[in-house]
């Protein structure tokens, strides 16, 4: 079969800015944990805690994440398709568009304009861009995969689509809102509708953009670094399949102990349970896919992250259902718990796989060598010891803090006060500075390594998938 | 019960009853070979 040309130009561009998006994130990030500990760092109005918090999670989630997820898609579904891209003019737009509401979303979120939902803070205008954003994207990688030349549909590809229409169902539903004028509107939706809409959003949120595609990802790159084919296709399938079953029931165990019905929590609750089988499903098939290469962990950077990063998929599949039943969530809910949850995600699962991803595309986009394979092995160490501080520091605040909160004298009364609580978190809180700072720097070393690749690397003939990542 | 109670258990069983038959159809004798052709295919030189 003669092979087609694909577009390698758009990944390029979405890679660079996803990449410039991801440091944003990462330097804000430090910047807010700073303004916990010193609030003399807090500048009114505009760069205070409250204003750059989201920009930090949506400059992380949709510039860096959604960023990744354009370069990786359109590499991956050009050749898991055996076609070019349906539309490079489209897919030109989409890049420019994408820059263009990342921009708009941070520069709104500082003037303070804000809908105040979690992951959704921006106003109706910016909506509207997201959708036509989306919608351009859906567009041209469902044509790409409808004028396939592969009759078999690889796994990647199935949580590439659900990532595509799940993202679409649950922000059109979240946005339905009624503006009142250019960047302020209200929610459609009123009093506890409105919160189990929203969390049905957020938690769906990180199925859609912070698991499916990740995971089409991993299958992807992990196979093609390592040589060998995942151990099972057929499990793969029932895991995806399970997943989406269950993921968008769960939404509404970030509401325990709320106004909302309680059948509705339970429900959450025991969904969020029953989500740790297809979650492992993807983890044992990924370790599985290892047999008898295991000494590729030594030996070729690309499978560090991409175990490392499953692995922390596998402790975040375990925590978060662990968080979501109703005992444990009373203890440790609004504790400093949930944040490190949140970051093992990000900086843990996401960001390996992401980095991964990266690293596999940029010598074979550019046609050169990696610069340096010890500064890969450098960055990924920075990664996960500044992650491993970042969240261990964090779990052992939330508990300290939940047993604070929860400490009560003979006659009922609280031992502690609020702000001895607040006091108490402060060595903790330096130490999630020291672990975003570690990370930071890992994310340094990585954007220099790959630029030095691009601007000096040696020419290289093809990379066989065999040959790929070995140090 | 009522109605809507009835629409839930209903959607609930549907549900169900078409992840049982994703199951049984991936797991089939006619598509068991067939359903991991695409790891290897995906292998193949890009």
């Amino acid at each position: 079969m003669e092979k087609p040309q694909y577009n390698t130009e758009i990944v390029k561009s979405f890679v660079h800015w996803s990449v410039l998006w991801g440091l944003v994130a990462v330097l804000v990030g430090v910047i807010v944990s700073i303004q916990m500990t010193n609030p003399e760092m807090n500048f009114p109005p505009y760069l205070t805690f409250g204003r750059l918090r989201p920009i930090h999670t949506n400059a992380g989630i949709y510039g860096w994440g959604v960023g990744v997820i354009f370069a990786t898609f359109f590499y991956i579904v050009q050749r898991l398709c055996k076609v070019r891209l349906w539309s490079d003019k489209l897919a030109r737009f989409q890049l420019w568009f994408f820059n263009a509401t990342i921009s708009a979303a941070a520069l709104t979120l500082l003037l303070g304009f804000t809908t105040s939902k979690e992951y959704h803070e921006m106003e109706w205008p910016i909506d509207l861009m997201i959708v036509i954003l989306w919608v351009s994207f859906a567009i041209n990688i469902i044509m790409t995969i409808i004028k396939r030349k592969e009759e078999q549909m690889y796994i990647s590809l199935w949580y590439m689509m659900a990532a595509i229409v799940g993202v679409a169902i649950l922000f059109l539903v979240n946005s339905a809102a009624v503006p009142v004028s250019l960047f302020k509107s209200y929610s459609a939706f009123a009093g506890t509708n409105d919160a189990n809409v929203q969390w049905w959003f957020g938690h769906n949120a990180v199925a859609m953009v912070l698991t499916a595609p990740p995971l089409a990802m991993f299958y992807y790159f992990l196979p093609k670094s390592t040589g060998v084919p995942i151990y099972s296709h057929k499990i793969s399938i029932i895991s995806f399949w399970s997943l989406i079953f269950m993921y968008l029931w769960t939404g509404a165990h970030h509401l325990l102990w709320t106004p909302v019905p309680d059948w509705i929590q339970t429900l959450a609750m025991a969904f969020s349970v029953m989500l740790i089988a297809p979650s492992w499903g993807s983890v044992i098939n990924g370790y599985l896919s290892m047999k008898g290469e295991w000494h590729q962990m030594r030996e070729n950077y690309l499978v560090k992250f991409l175990i490392l990063g499953i692995t922390f998929y596998g402790l975040q599949t375990l925590q978060g259902p662990m968080q979501a039943i109703r005992s444990f969530s009373a203890f440790i809910h609004f504790t400093d718990w949930v944040p490190a949850h949140i970051h093992m995600g990000t900086m843990g699962w996401v960001s390996m796989v992401c980095f991964a991803s990266i690293y596999f595309l940029v010598p074979r986009i550019y046609g050169k060598e990696l610069y340096s394979i010890p500064l890969a092995n450098l960055h990924f160490w920075l990664t996960l010891s500044g992650q491993l501080i970042w969240s261990i520091s964090l779990w052992v605040a939330g508990v300290l803090q939940a047993g604070m909160w929860n400490a009560m004298n003979s006659d009922g009364s609280l031992t502690y006060t609020f702000m001895e609580t607040m006091v108490e978190m402060y060595p903790y809180w330096w130490a999630r500075t020291t672990g975003g700072a570690v990370f930071t720097l890992g994310v340094l070393v990585f954007i220099y390594n790959l630029f030095k690749t691009v601007r000096s690397g040696e020419k290289t003939a093809p990379l066989t998938a065999s040959s790929e990542g070995r140090a | 019960m009522d109605l809507a109670a009835t629409l839930y258990l209903g959607v609930t069983f549907g549900l169900f009853v078409i992840f049982v038959g994703i199951v049984m159809r991936t797991y089939s004798r006619k598509n068991r070979d067939k359903n991991e052709t695409a790891k290897y295919r995906m292998l193949d030189d890009d």
